[in-house]
């Protein structure tokens, strides 16, 4: 885990304390590595804007989890996907989830992001309670990063990116960085087709930085990425959690990803059964 | 961001997707054209009989081959992508509208370019110019709507697409057909001008109302 | 066991049965007019039928209710087959009267056009396995396909077809004389309890079906526990 100290309850959970404390702690490092940023030059677009303060208080902290969810089943024809999976994750927490092949990950990141119902079970995304009309508030603050690009084949990737930019309310300019950011701004011409795995990937993670989540879901975020572009990974989680959101992470990877998150939870049988370290 | 820039913003991000493919102009406009040269092949070559049946076969070829125009690859797009318009906040009636709009302008050069092959190969009396010029984006409109509709209760598979379009295409055809016999005959043709018109109506209406449910069935 | 609705679709078929054999034939076409007695109700509950389907559809989308969704596709099941019964019996009763098995007219190729809608309806609700994507698609699709049963009717009085101005629905005085109007009247009462009895049976029918793909069972293993370690070096053949 990055920096902090931890205590834990009888059960094996940390305390609410503990977690304030080590988030405190990860500002703390996030806010010294944008100085370093800010101070090198390179664009960075989770910067606030040129003069703005650069330190958050712990005041500013939101309060509700970002994600709440209990008993959460799904069910297709034929077959239990998830059986009985109950999940937080608190606001500034990167949490690591894991499981064998054909687990149900994926489909518990699409739970998480309201692109699929539930069965049964419950709870809050953003504050907005699954399986309601209300969670089409929250998505535009919701960012998922599937095994898939979102990307239109042949478009080139500056203008798939220009057309996210441009539905996001976005600048196109924004587009245009944001390609910078993760080094395919040589790249933007390209049409997404011909592109390596590793190239669109890294645009799925331009596309992240316009949408500016509150909530990242990542699915398999390593797969095809050389290891300057592994860093960009850890360069989004911390942006993602140094200002308040919450991220979960989807990996085989257990050694590429423990440095990123502050909890790991493995599904397994349909259920989330290691919670906590 | 209202529904009209989304949709004016995915419209023309679809057209530049397909001009790339080049997909409607390349294969989809031979294609009906072989089909308006091997019918002669089949019924005969008489001159008088392939002048008067050669509107008819021309709507035909339309609503057939057309099916194909709104089912081409750059209709579909794939599951993330549409996921991440979802996310985004994208209106699924800005999606509907985009997607039908442009089916419906490819639809449209697909008729003009199969026209003209009929014109030379059947040689039918032609009239009412002015009246063509009406009917034609109505009933590319009204084809767009449907076979978008039906690309979203079948999420783009198959032929399953083209067999719910078809048979819901003929009062379009009808409208259509004698449209163009009235036209040649010099009798009167507002009834059909309104049928088309109505259909046009009512398929967007139903697109428009029924995309939330559609985007939600397709995840 | 057998239900009052069925027992009363049954009586009143075999009271329709007497009566469209025991009133004297048409004047002009002999016996062979009494395929009407078949026809008519076979055409009506096609449109009755698919009514259904437009009204089940909408309230489906409205409620979200699975049972409107069964209502739909079972009601689309038995209009398909009355269609078809309708386009056939018009076929036996045209040749002798028409001297062809077929005429091109408006009304019939367009009840031809809805048969094959609906049949594009059914094989758009087996495409789809999970009943909530099944309901949804099939109610857009089914509210969109009804809308062209004006069209079917009102293309008799535009298109001057051949076949037979629609002697009850047409505006002023049927042309059919009192008692094969009253038989005729049976006729359709019949086929509509028998729609009724069949609607009833087939929806429940759906409701199994679709308990057995959805209801969780006990202990149920997830789909995921199919998965287990691939096979080491050496192992195997």
């Amino acid at each position: 885990m990055v920096g902090g100290e931890s205590s834990t309850t009888g059960d094996g959970n940390k305390s609410q304390f503990a977690i304030r404390n080590s988030q405190f702690a990860r500002w703390r490092q996030v806010c010294s590595c944008r100085q370093r940023a800010a101070g090198s030059g390179k664009p960075d677009l989770f910067l606030p804007a040129a003069g703005g303060p650069l330190l958050l208080t712990l005041a500013a902290m939101p309060e509700d989890p970002i994600v709440a969810v209990e008993g959460i089943a799904v069910r297709r024809p034929g077959a239990l996907i998830l059986r009985d999976v109950s999940l937080q994750v608190l606001p500034g927490e990167a949490v690591g989830l894991f499981g064998a092949n054909g687990s149900g990950k994926t489909t518990l990141l699409r739970v998480l992001a309201t692109l699929t119902r539930p069965s049964s079970g419950g709870g809050t995304v953003l504050g907005a309670p699954l399986g309601t009309d209300a969670v089409e508030r929250v998505r535009p603050r919701i960012a998922l990063v599937a095994h898939d690009p979102a990307l239109v084949a042949n478009l080139t990737l500056g203008e798939n990116l220009r057309l996210l930019a441009l539905l996001a309310g976005r600048r196109v300019d924004d587009a245009a960085r944001a390609l910078e950011a993760v080094g395919l701004s040589g790249a933007s011409g390209r049409r997404a087709a011909v592109c390596s795995n590793g190239m669109r990937r890294r645009a799925e993670f331009a596309r992240v930085m316009l949408a500016e989540p509150d909530l990242l879901l990542l699915d398999e975020a390593h797969v095809g990425l050389d290891p300057a572009a592994g860093d960009l990974v850890a360069r989004i989680v911390e942006s993602v959690t140094g200002r308040g959101g919450g991220v979960v992470l989807v990996s085989h990877e257990r050694e590429r990803v423990g440095s990123l998150i502050d909890r790991s939870l493995t599904l397994a049988d349909g259920r989330i059964t290691e919670p906590g370290r | 961001m209202t529904v009209w820039r989304q949709a004016a913003f995915l419209l023309g991000f679809q057209l530049r997707d397909e001009l790339r493919t080049g997909e409607v102009i390349a294969v989809v406009i031979p294609f009906g054209s072989i089909a308006l040269l091997v019918i002669p092949m089949a019924v005969g070559i008489e001159t008088t009989l392939l002048a008067s049946i050669g509107p008819g076969m021309y709507w035909a070829v339309v609503l057939l081959f057309g099916v194909v125009v709104t089912q081409r690859r750059t209709a579909t797009s794939n599951p993330s992508h549409r996921d991440a318009l979802v996310l985004l906040g994208v209106d699924p009636a800005a999606r509907f509208a985009a997607t039908a709009a442009a089916s419906a302008l490819l639809l449209l050069l697909f008729e003009i370019g199969v026209g003209l092959v009929m014109i030379v190969l059947y040689d039918p009396v032609v009239a009412g110019w002015g009246w063509l010029a009406l009917v034609l984006p109505l009933v590319a409109a009204g084809l767009a709507m449907l076979g978008t509709i039906a690309g979203s209760v079948t999420d783009g598979g198959g032929a399953l697409a083209p067999l719910l379009v078809a048979p819901l295409a003929i009062p379009i055809l009808l409208g259509a057909a004698q449209a163009t016999e009235g036209l040649r005959l010099g009798t009167g043709i507002l009834r059909w001008i309104l049928v088309l018109a109505l259909v046009d109506v009512v398929l967007a209406l139903a697109g428009v109302l029924t995309a939330r449910v559609l985007e939600e069935s397709s995840r | 066991m057998k239900r009052p609705i069925e027992i009363a679709a049954a009586g009143t078929m075999l009271t329709a049965l007497v009566a469209g054999l025991a009133v004297p034939p048409d004047a002009v076409q002999g016996d062979v007019q009494r395929i009407m007695y078949v026809h008519v109700p076979s055409a009506w509950l096609a449109y009755l039928a698919f009514g259904v389907t437009l009204i089940a559809s909408v309230a489906h989308l409205r409620t979200r209710d699975l049972r409107w969704d069964r209502r739909a596709g079972a009601s689309a099941e038995i209009g398909v087959v009355f269609t078809g019964l309708a386009l056939a019996t018009g076929m036996l009763w045209g040749k002798p009267v028409w001297g062809v098995w077929w005429t091109w007219d408006a009304r019939l190729v367009l009840t031809a056009a809805m048969f094959f809608v609906y049949l594009a309806y059914l094989a758009l609700r087996r495409a789809t396995d999970d009943p909530v994507i099944r309901g949804k698609r099939s109610a857009v699709f089914g509210i969109v396909a009804a809308l062209q049963i004006p069209v079917v009717h009102f293309s008799v009085v535009w298109w001057r077809s051949l076949h037979q101005p629609p002697t009850i629905l047409r505006p002023g005085e049927p042309q059919i004389d009192p008692p094969l109007l009253f038989a005729l009247l049976m006729a359709v009462t019949a086929f509509t309890v028998l729609y009724a009895a069949l609607l009833r049976r087939r929806v429940e029918l759906a409701e199994a079906e679709d308990a057995l793909l959805t209801t969780a069972r006990i202990e149920e293993p997830v789909a995921g526990s199919a998965v287990v370690g691939p096979l080491s070096r050496g192992e195997g053949a």
